[in-house]
């Protein structure tokens, strides 16, 4: 029997770093098949090809074996693919039936909505879910706005499901309810894709898994012949050779977070009495699957959000958890957040003043009364020589229209030109080609020969071993672990998963 | 969603709805029974030498309100409480007379000092109230406006009330005390008004402060982190945006009416906020703007004493205006699509 769905060979470049390097699927009707790999691996970006948003660069796909082109998601949706994504896709203030009309549009309104009430009563009914088409989906919690989405998919006539992170959003009780369903819908001759980084979900739901690394497909196989072990260790890769450097010398402790707890606006406990502390001239590195409290972790360092409680206390300054701007930035913390154009740059105005912003207060670029626009300029135009930053026909054009590893060089251009002691990086390295990633990794070894503590927040497990000194494992918003170099990534890899 | 228009489209759409929102203006004047040719007759009008004065003078009020609404704007922060400032402007000014303070020679020089300090208060007022407890700034500065204008009536039915006519309005300002004509037809507070146009220049292309308020418009977040002292700018630009609405009350007070009155202040919301939007919040261009909402001022005055057409008519055409501009922004952000 041919596959349900086929993907071979597929491509797919994002300004220049390759996501999908000759990745390749295959799922059957009737069976819950895992794909598994850790954040950043292209489960995602796989996924997404199949149900047509992206449009893969080389590479094939075919429906129960007929090659197929896929012009966008209607398409998909004629070839009967659905997915429900990782962040969904719901008019908040539209009911249940008028979302589902919605993705699935009907030539009359009236008659249209009564064809959709009456289909989701249907699904609904069948999958043994308890949702009202006539709800506002604001009114909805989490886990029952993912059946909407499920139903939304299933009404569209979809007989190949994919499912992006469903449990991510869950807790443990609702994941395994929604597993067992999907399982159900697969004896039913659906074939269903479960994308996730949760090994416990892969062990006890899947059929078969899919294990995805860098890109690439690296393994098929039965999750039931094979040990949690075997998995991990497929997914986070064997341990490549570490870059020489000098030995770390064991400086003084430079910043120590004590007992840092955050509660986030809607309840949610995101960092839990998170302890650790790092010594000048040392990269700590922080690990761990994303959502875990890494997020929150870098906001409370780099001053965006407040913590709840706890401190983060630095030599020679104090505590700065709940410090006034001003204490902050006697700190000096650098600050390269993962979200560059959240946090870090402002896209619609200069790249000029984008490096200029942190010192203006110095005094370097004149005083209150004028500022001195040439020195500006000039200092820039130096800037983006020293810190190879590419694409600037001139420093007064739009930040926003750099690419992503160019705006990432500007970042650390400002933020290393204040010779800072303690620099806070999250993910610096998402979405930068080799050569971009190799410059920024060489800017923070050259920050710790200095002498500067350094925290790199990553969830590319690859990054975190290369330059850490030593790592914290982060998990359920608490450090769970710590590992001295050189770590073993196994173990590194089993603290991440067995709390998650 | 469009990506970046390039400023000439931009313009161009600006342009159009303008024309657009002019021409209903004239469609419903011609209704009124204002033939168009007739309006156009009444425009070179108010051009003439003679009018060219009333113009300008009601032309200084209008920059300055323009300025503040924006000012506050470029921060984010929607200053809807003009009238208010207005208000409290004339009355720290008209208390400065009342109370006989300081010397003759610096007598307007305290008095302008004095609005632009009460009009900034007044705007203040609303930044405790949002920062401290959430108060939605819209809501609060419009609301304030009634607040302003029934203890502005307090006085002038109370302790300020003019005690030879017994009406509700303040005693006349002493010569000393009035906002002078300085030759050429031109009133002392057209020169309020410029010296307003080029500070606010200065303030937002030239000083510190002008650099963080584009950061902080552009992206607060990140301005908080790169150590942008948000709060700090912020204060000071609204402030800055208090104290030109604080002054345009001044102006009001101490040149057109010479005196405190009930309706010094009245339907400047509209025209600040119509000024700011149709010039983008540049200094130099609400000036321009400002004329040009002036000769509309004056013409809708024209038309009321000769063809009885209301004045709530001129406001009404603000109104279609502020309209016509706003709804080209949509077309500057999205392009339409017709299906089917």
């Amino acid at each position: 029997m041919a596959s349900a769905l086929q993907l071979v060979g597929i491509r797919k470049s994002f300004d220049g770093a390759l996501a999908l390097d000759g990745a390749s699927f295959e799922s059957q009707a009737g069976e819950v098949h895992a794909l598994l790999g850790e954040n950043g691996a292209g489960k995602s970006s796989l996924m997404n090809v199949a149900a047509g948003l992206y449009a893969p660069d080389a590479g094939s796909i075919s429906i129960h074996g007929v090659p197929i082109a896929l012009s966008g998601p209607a398409a998909a949706r004629q070839h009967r693919i659905g997915m429900v994504h990782q962040h969904f896709k719901l008019v908040k203030p539209f009911t249940v039936a008028e979302n589902v009309l919605l993705a699935n549009p009907q030539p009359h309104f009236a008659s249209g909505i009564r064809n959709i009430r009456a289909a989701i009563e249907k699904q609904v009914s069948e999958l043994k879910f308890s949702i009202d088409p006539n709800r506002r989906i604001d009114t909805m919690t989490v886990a029952e706005q993912q059946q909407v989405e499920i139903v939304k998919v299933l009404v569209g006539g979809a007989r190949i499901l994919i499912l992006d992170e469903p449990t991510a959003v869950l807790t443990d009780a609702e994941a395994t309810g929604l597993l067992e369903i999907v399982q159900r819908l697969a004896r039913a001759g659906t074939a269903v894709v479960l994308v996730t980084h949760k090994l416990q979900d892969v062990k006890r739901f899947a059929d078969s898994v899919t294990i995805m690394r860098g890109g690439k497909t690296v393994a098929k196989l039965d999750p039931r012949q094979s040990s949690a072990e075997e998995l991990t260790e497929l997914t986070v890769g064997q341990t490549s050779a570490l870059p020489e450097r000098t030995p770390h010398q064991g400086g003084p402790t430079r910043l120590n977070v004590g007992a840092l707890t955050y509660t986030r606006g809607d309840g949610r406990v995101m960092l839990k009495n998170t302890s650790f502390h790092v010594r000048a001239g040392e990269i700590y590195g922080i690990a761990g699957v994303s959502g875990n409290g890494q997020a929150e972790l870098a906001e409370a360092l780099i001053g965006a959000i407040e913590p709840s409680s706890g401190e983060i206390w630095l030599d020679g300054i104090g505590d700065i958890s709940r410090a006034s701007q001003a204490k902050r930035r006697e700190a000096a913390i650098a600050a390269i957040p993962a979200d560059r154009y959240t946090y870090a740059l402002a896209g619609s105005l200069p790249i000029s003043d984008n490096l200029a912003v942190a010192q203006i207060r110095s005094g370097r670029y004149g005083g209150v009364i004028k500022l001195d626009r040439a020195a500006i300029r000039q200092d820039a135009a130096t800037a983006v020589k020293d810190y190879d930053v590419q694409g600037v026909r001139s420093v007064g054009q739009k930040a926003s229209l750099l690419s992503g590893g160019n705006a990432q060089k500007l970042v650390i251009a400002r933020e290393f030109s204040r010779n800072p002691n303690v620099v806070v990086a999250h993910s610096p390295s998402r979405g930068l080609d080799v050569r971009a990633c190799a410059a920024v990794h060489q800017r923070l070894i050259a920050a710790r020969e200095r002498g500067a503590a350094i925290v790199l927040i990553s969830e590319d497990l690859d990054e975190v071993l290369s330059l850490s000194d030593r790592i914290g494992v982060m998990s359920r918003g608490a450090i769970v672990g710590e590992f001295e170099r050189p770590a073993d990534r196994q173990a590194i890899g089993r603290a991440m998963v067995d709390h998650g | 969603m469009r990506q970046d228009l390039s400023p000439w489209k931009q313009a161009a759409f600006v342009g159009a709805s303008l024309i657009f929102g002019l021409a209903i203006s004239i469609a419903i004047l011609a209704a009124a029974g204002i033939p168009p040719l007739t309006l156009a007759s009444e425009l070179a009008g108010v051009l003439t030498a003679e009018n060219l004065r009333g113009v300008l003078v009601q032309a200084a009020p209008l920059i300055l309100v323009g300025l503040g609404a924006s000012l506050a704007f470029r921060i984010g922060f929607w200053n809807l409480g003009i009238e208010g400032q207005m208000i409290f402007g004339g009355i720290f000014a008209a208390a400065i007379s009342i109370y006989d303070v300081g010397p003759q020679a610096t007598r307007l020089l305290l008095m302008g000092s004095a609005a632009a300090l009460g009009g900034a208060l007044w705007v203040l007022l609303v930044v405790f109230l949002k920062n401290r407890f959430r108060v939605n700034e819209i809501i609060a500065t419009l609301l304030l406006n009634y607040v302003a204008m029934y203890f502005l009536f307090h006085l002038l039915y109370g302790a300020w009330q003019d005690a030879k006519t017994a009406f509700p309005q303040s005693s006349p300002l002493r010569p000393f005390e009035r906002l002078r004509d300085i030759g050429f037809g031109i009133n002392s507070g057209l020169l309020i008004a410029i010296a307003g146009v080029l500070a606010a220049g200065w303030l937002i292309h030239l000083s510190r402060i002008g650099f963080y308020t584009r950061f902080i418009s552009a992206n607060p977040r990140m301005a908080k982190i790169v150590g942008v002292p948000v709060q700090t700018a912020t204060v000071w630009i609204i402030a800055a945006s208090g104290a030109c609405c604080g002054l345009a009350g001044f102006v009001n007070v101490a040149s057109q009416e010479g005196r405190l009155t009930q309706s010094y202040a009245n339907g400047y919301v509209f025209s600040g906020v119509l000024i700011a939007f149709l010039s983008r919040n540049d200094p130099i261009v609400i000036a321009v703007v400002g004329f040009l909402i002036a000769v509309l001022f004056i013409t809708g005055q024209t038309l009321q004493v000769f063809y009885q057409i209301p004045f709530t008519m001129v406001q009404m055409i603000e109104a279609i205006i502020v309209m016509a501009v706003a709804s080209s922004e949509f077309l500057i952000r999205h392009r339409i699509r017709w299906l089917r």
